[in-house]
């Protein structure tokens, strides 16, 4: 698919690091200071112990699908109707937590639960985005 | 999880007709619903001293329960406006009744939901204008994902990798809340369903085709509570509730526990628990169905069949009129109107009165009722009975 569309995010405050990073394309997700919890989204506090410190870790991208669904409607408007069929999929990364992305690359229609995915970082419009695809395509 | 004390009862339903009400506005549905239910119950309009709704999902409204006390005309003690997503608001709704009256604070409480979903829609949106309804526009619009279909579709995947499900599994759902509807006069789907067609049925987001989506509906619901005996109308026709179980685990499907442990399984302990009940107490199961793939997880998550198992109980034949648990006698969201899960509610009043005409569940002593917002981010069930 060459010309890839995405709704740009409104990042707050606590996410900024999240999307900056993925312009250099790198997926950091937060980590508690102090249990030491890694989660996604990012949040201001740690969602498991409720502390304010927090860090940022280098995730390594790998990661397996959980699900997916291969979208036939343009929910978004009209203007998607050129990205039909596109593959949405919950990942669950290698260190842990879960987090929905697309999945994309020619051979996306053939995924199936529990393939191997690895993140990709398309520019699309003024922004990167952590999308993935499957490890095989390389 | 204290039962809900059986002193106060369901006295009246209220129904508008669904599907297409062109002319009709989203406060002008829901008095019509409440107006029905206090007439049901033989309550007058000035009898009423608690209103709680939701407001319309298509054209949002904030303070939509003072629009709506000021359209009809009451001047209530308490009135609110819930949302708690989907098809569990109307639980809450009860739930805030009941401990209003019971409290003392209100003698007559009214729960409606209702709107012009249909017709009353912004021009051109494909879906309705819920912002943030799953809370995680962020990480969600960038993704491709935008409403509910995409979501439940994760699910569904999910379902099926699990426990090796098919779409036979989802389409015996579709077929047999289909059945139900054409026994309803008040049903938006009025042609029977094949296999055939289900499986022709266009793909929307796999799994999910159009025939596993619940329907856009106006119309409206409502439901009077009243201490038992208070009623004019209400002699051995007031419902009783037994009890109300909620549980809230996430918002939005990345954070979406797996299917075993999704809440709608605590939800139900609570309520059987509340009730002193199980399955094996229940006649009637009214259970979400906004898609195919809610009504396996519920029917799992409630006890009715075992992890993986939903498909095979509903193609048994045991959900159909005349079997061990008639799903949904009305049609449900998915063939009667997808009215915020407010008729899963009024139809288990009208089953357990005995008054459901040839959709008449024999012997209908129990109801339960589930719902869930988001997806099955806030889960409930409710166990009604007949006095």
């Amino acid at each position: 698919m060459l010309d890839l569309l995405a709704t740009p995010p409104n990042p707050t405050g606590a996410s900024v690091p999240f999307w900056d990073a993925c312009d250099r394309g790198e997926l950091l997700f937060p980590k508690c200071g102090c249990c030491g919890h890694l989660f996604y989204y990012p949040r201001r506090h740690c969602p498991l112990c409720g502390d304010t410190a927090l860090g940022w870790q280098r995730m390594s991208g790998r990661g397996t699908v959980f699900s997916h669904s291969h979208v036939h409607v343009a929910f978004q408007g009209g203007a998607w109707s050129g990205q039909l069929p596109y593959t949405v999929v919950l990942v669950d990364l290698a260190e842990g937590p879960r987090m929905l992305s697309r999945l994309i690359g020619d051979d996306a229609s053939a995924v199936r639960g529990g393939d191997a995915v690895s993140v990709v970082f398309p520019r699309i419009g003024d922004r990167r985005y952590p999308f993935f695809q499957r490890a095989a395509a390389g | 999880m204290p039962a809900v004390g059986s002193d106060v009862v369901i006295a009246g339903i209220g129904e508008t007709p669904v599907g297409r009400l062109p002319g009709w506005s989203s406060v002008e549905i829901q008095a019509a619903a409440v107006l029905a239910a206090l007439r049901d119950a033989g309550f007058a309009l000035s009898d009423l001293d608690g209103l709680i709704n939701l407001d319309p999902y298509a054209t949002p409204n904030s303070m939509f329960s003072s629009t709506l006390a000021e359209h009809l005309g009451v001047a209530p003690r308490f009135a609110c406006t819930i949302d708690v997503g989907g098809t569990v608001t109307g639980m809450t709704m009860l739930q805030q009744a009941v401990w209003a009256i019971e409290s003392g604070y209100c003698n007559v409480a009214v729960c409606v939901y209702g709107e012009n979903t249909l017709t009353g829609r912004p021009v051109g949106a494909q879906g309705l204008h819920m912002h943030n309804m799953l809370g995680g526009e962020e990480w969600e619009e960038p993704f491709g994902l935008h409403g509910m279909v995409i979501p439940y579709a994760l699910l569904a995947q999910r379902y099926l990798d699990l426990y090796g499900a098919t779409d036979a599994d989802l389409a015996a759902v579709a077929l047999v809340t289909r059945r139900h509807a054409l026994l309803n006069d008040n049903a938006q789907m009025r042609k029977p369903m094949t296999l055939e067609d289900y499986r022709a049925s266009r793909p929307i987001s796999s799994p999910l085709r159009l025939l596993d989506c619940s329907l856009v509906s106006d119309g409206g619901g409502a439901l009077v509570l009243t201490r038992a005996g208070r009623a004019p109308q209400g002699h051995g026709r007031g419902v009783t509730i037994r009890a109300i179980g909620m549980k809230t685990t996430h918002n939005s499907v990345a954070l979406m526990p797996d299917i075993p442990d999704l809440g709608m399984a605590a939800a139900g302990a609570d309520a059987y628990e509340a009730a002193g009940m199980g399955p094996e107490d229940i006649q009637v199961a009214n259970l979400h169905d906004a898609f195919t793939i809610s009504v396996l997880v519920s029917l799992e998550a409630l006890g009715f069949a075992r992890p993986g198992e939903g498909g095979a109980l509903v193609r048994s034949g045991a959900m159909d009129l005349g079997g061990r648990w008639p799903l949904n006698p009305h049609g449900g969201l998915l063939s009667q109107a997808h009215i915020g899960g407010m008729l899963h509610i009024t139809e288990a009043v009208r089953q357990l009165r005995g008054e459901a005409g040839r959709r008449q569940v024999e012997g209908a002593r129990r109801a339960l009722v589930s719902g869930n917002g988001g997806i099955f981010s806030v889960c409930g069930a409710m166990i009604l009975e007949k006095p």
